[in-house]
């Protein structure tokens, strides 16, 4: 992974952080900012413990983006702070979503598909070709984060062996929540959602 | 004590004999009677090889079905970590025939984002192929499914323990 890309990766996920704010002000009808905090690229070797390791469980909500630069973007979050952040989006008192219910992840997914679709938009900046920026629904998991970090790694292609992880800060009407965006690129030949990825 | 097989085991050369010791991905570990190997998988496979009579055993971590010529690690690809892991227990054991047996776990698919055969899939088939033409008998599996799952193997006895998340029940296979 060379500098120049981190920067790039670090570009994209800003703009697509201003966009997704914009994009959930409205949708929830309150203040709500992203903010991108740092970007850092890890070697495959290292990416499955960069979420935690042990038992303790992780939600990832994850979809996958076609386009140039293909991949899977996935939402990180604890138990704790998920379900802190289902109250937010959900207009519920701090403390009301005790468990993942059906609401909670449907919350959650809503919000990656925002954030999933700006980052689209954001890739298609100043792009003139009419390529089709065609994202997966979200799909959510909560389990290990060694499981979760490497299922999501195994799908890339070796040609790329980097994965993009964000510390990321929501704040909805001045609540913050501490979450990790992660980009995991693909080869384009792996990329198209709903392809096969079998090395 | 357990050894590393490869350069990236984990554990330090002091850690204390009982004391699970992580097996990361592509990462292949070695034990003797009193270790305990432990490894988290989704769509990787835990691949469980252990000696009954002389108590060792190895875990590895394997990642992809097919190296197709790289083998760097070893632990990552299932034709290069089913031939390491019998090579590390074989130096472990310092000579003698070998008496192993194996058992799987892993192979999830916990993302819907492949059609057809998954990675795990494929890893498991491989992993199956592979011991099969080397004469290893699978005696114990847990694939598939969607959910991640923690594997435990005791060296001393090869039972292996699989945790699941949501689940109170502890398979043993």
């Amino acid at each position: 992974m060379t500098t120049s890309s981190s920067r790039g990766a670090e570009e994209v996920f800003r703009r697509a952080a201003a966009r997704a704010s914009e994009s959930l002000s409205k949708w929830l009808g309150r203040p709500t900012t992203i903010v991108i905090e740092d970007v850092a690229a890890f070697p495959l070797d290292e990416a499955a413990t960069v979420l935690g390791t042990g038992t303790e469980t992780l939600c990832v909500c994850a979809m996958q983006v076609g386009s140039h630069v293909p991949g899977i973007l996935a939402l990180a979050v604890s138990d704790e702070a998920g379900l802190a952040m289902a109250d937010l989006l959900l207009g519920r008192p701090p403390g009301a979503s005790a468990a993942w219910g059906e609401i909670e992840r449907s919350a959650t997914a809503e919000t990656t598909n925002i954030i999933g679709c700006a980052y689209l938009n954001a890739v298609a900046e100043g792009r003139d070709d009419a390529e089709p920026l065609v994202p997966s629904p979200p799909w959510f998991v909560r389990d290990y984060p060694e499981a979760v970090m490497e299922s999501l790694i195994v799908t890339q292609m070796t040609d790329d062996p980097s994965v993009f992880l964000t510390r990321t800060t929501f704040c909805i009407e001045g609540t913050a929540i501490r979450c990790s965006l992660v980009f995991v690129p693909q080869s384009v030949a792996a990329g198209r959602p709903g392809s096969g990825v079998a090395p | 004590m357990s050894r590393p097989a490869d350069g990236r085991q984990q554990a330090g050369p002091d850690a204390p004999s009982g004391a699970p010791v992580s097996i990361g991905m592509g990462e292949v570990g070695v034990g003797r009677d009193g270790d305990t190997l432990r490894t988290f998988l989704g769509s990787c496979v835990g691949l469980a090889l252990f000696d009954r009579r002389r108590k060792i055993a190895g875990l590895a971590h394997i990642v992809l079905p097919d190296s197709r010529g790289q083998g760097t690690p070893p632990g990552k690809y299932a034709d290069t970590a089913v031939r390491h892991t019998i090579d590390a227990l074989a130096a472990l054991a310092g000579g003698g025939t070998l008496h192993l047996v194996a058992k799987l776990a892993g192979g999830a698919k916990m993302f819907p984002f492949q059609t057809g055969p998954t990675v795990g899939d494929q890893n498991v088939q491989a992993v199956e192929r592979l011991l099969g033409a080397a004469g290893i008998v699978v005696v114990g599996r847990c694939c598939g499914g969607e959910h991640g799952r923690h594997m435990t193997l005791e060296v001393a006895t090869g039972i292996v323990w699989i945790d699941t998340v949501g689940s109170a029940d502890r398979i043993t296979i």
